[in-house]
């Protein structure tokens, strides 16, 4: 059943037609999501407060039949991320009500049970990678291979020319590519130290 | 002659963003040109790598969105 047909059922009370929306992109919106913050707490708060928005708008009779959900809510994520991340640059620290603090950083975001399986896992090194490439580089490659924007859309929402876009996917690529291979060539479990 | 394409161009042939007049343009110059035929190997690796990339949400925050979901009352979304 298409996205579309779903989102009708849930118009109608379909509690199901909405879980199976959630399932569908789940991971992609997470993903994207992550890719950005780069912190899993933070990254199910927002994960959380995009399919939030989704309920709102969807029950209240505000959802434009003729956009395509999955750009629409690949948008709704990315602007709640590149929020969070913009707030966060400024204030790098955020003291919990608890007095706790979250930490803008890979040793928190990483998780226990995340880093633990770093040195073995192929993919989760790619994670990591990816994580480590410069933000502006980082952004674009999400925007572009995670949500599945045009370069031309991605050169309006980050308001540069298409050719910067294109320029910092290729970097992003570049410097993907001699990640991978300085990892293979130097296959080291101390590459995440424990 | 075959025109030369740049990395960019590739990139965006691999993404299916360019035109049909380009892709045969960029189709025939990677038949004849050995080292483009071998860049475009190199980027489309390393973005074919990037579909294993995958981070999943814990059950507990999918719960409560459905739930949220279940529990929101139509009336006070409208106001």
């Amino acid at each position: 059943m298409s996205d579309s047909e779903l989102i009708s059922l849930y118009k109608n009370g379909n509690e199901e037609a909405f879980e199976s929306i959630v399932n569908r992109h789940k991971r992609k919106v997470y993903t994207s999501i992550y890719l950005i913050v780069k912190d899993s707490y933070v990254a199910e708060d927002l994960l959380q407060e995009t399919f939030i928005k989704v309920v709102k708008t969807v029950k209240s009779g505000r959802y434009n039949e003729e956009g395509k959900f999955l750009p629409w809510l690949m948008r709704i994520a990315h602007n709640l991320a590149v929020d969070f991340f913009r707030k966060e640059k400024r204030y790098p620290t955020i003291i919990m009500e608890d007095g706790d603090k979250i930490f803008n950083n890979l040793q928190f975001s990483e998780d226990s049970f995340e880093s633990k399986q770093l040195v073995t896992d192929t993919h989760n090194k790619l994670k990591f990678m990816i994580k480590e490439l410069p933000e502006t580089q980082r952004e674009v490659l999400v925007m572009r291979h995670y949500m599945e924007m045009s370069f031309q859309e991605i050169a309006e929402a980050t308001g540069v020319s298409i050719n910067t876009a294109l320029g910092r996917m290729r970097y992003a690529l570049i410097n993907l590519r001699k990640k991978v291979r300085k990892y293979n060539i130097a296959y080291d479990k101390n590459i995440y130290p424990e | 002659m075959t025109k030369t394409f740049t990395p960019n161009e590739l990139i965006r042939y691999y993404y299916k963003e360019t035109s049909e007049k380009e892709n045969r343009k960029i189709l025939n110059a990677l038949i004849c040109d050995p080292v483009l035929q071998e860049q475009y190997k190199e980027i489309s690796k390393v973005i074919r790598q990037l579909d294993d990339v995958k981070f999943n949400p814990s059950d507990k925050v999918i719960k409560a969105i459905l739930d949220y979901s279940r529990n929101a009352d139509v009336h006070s979304l409208n106001k």
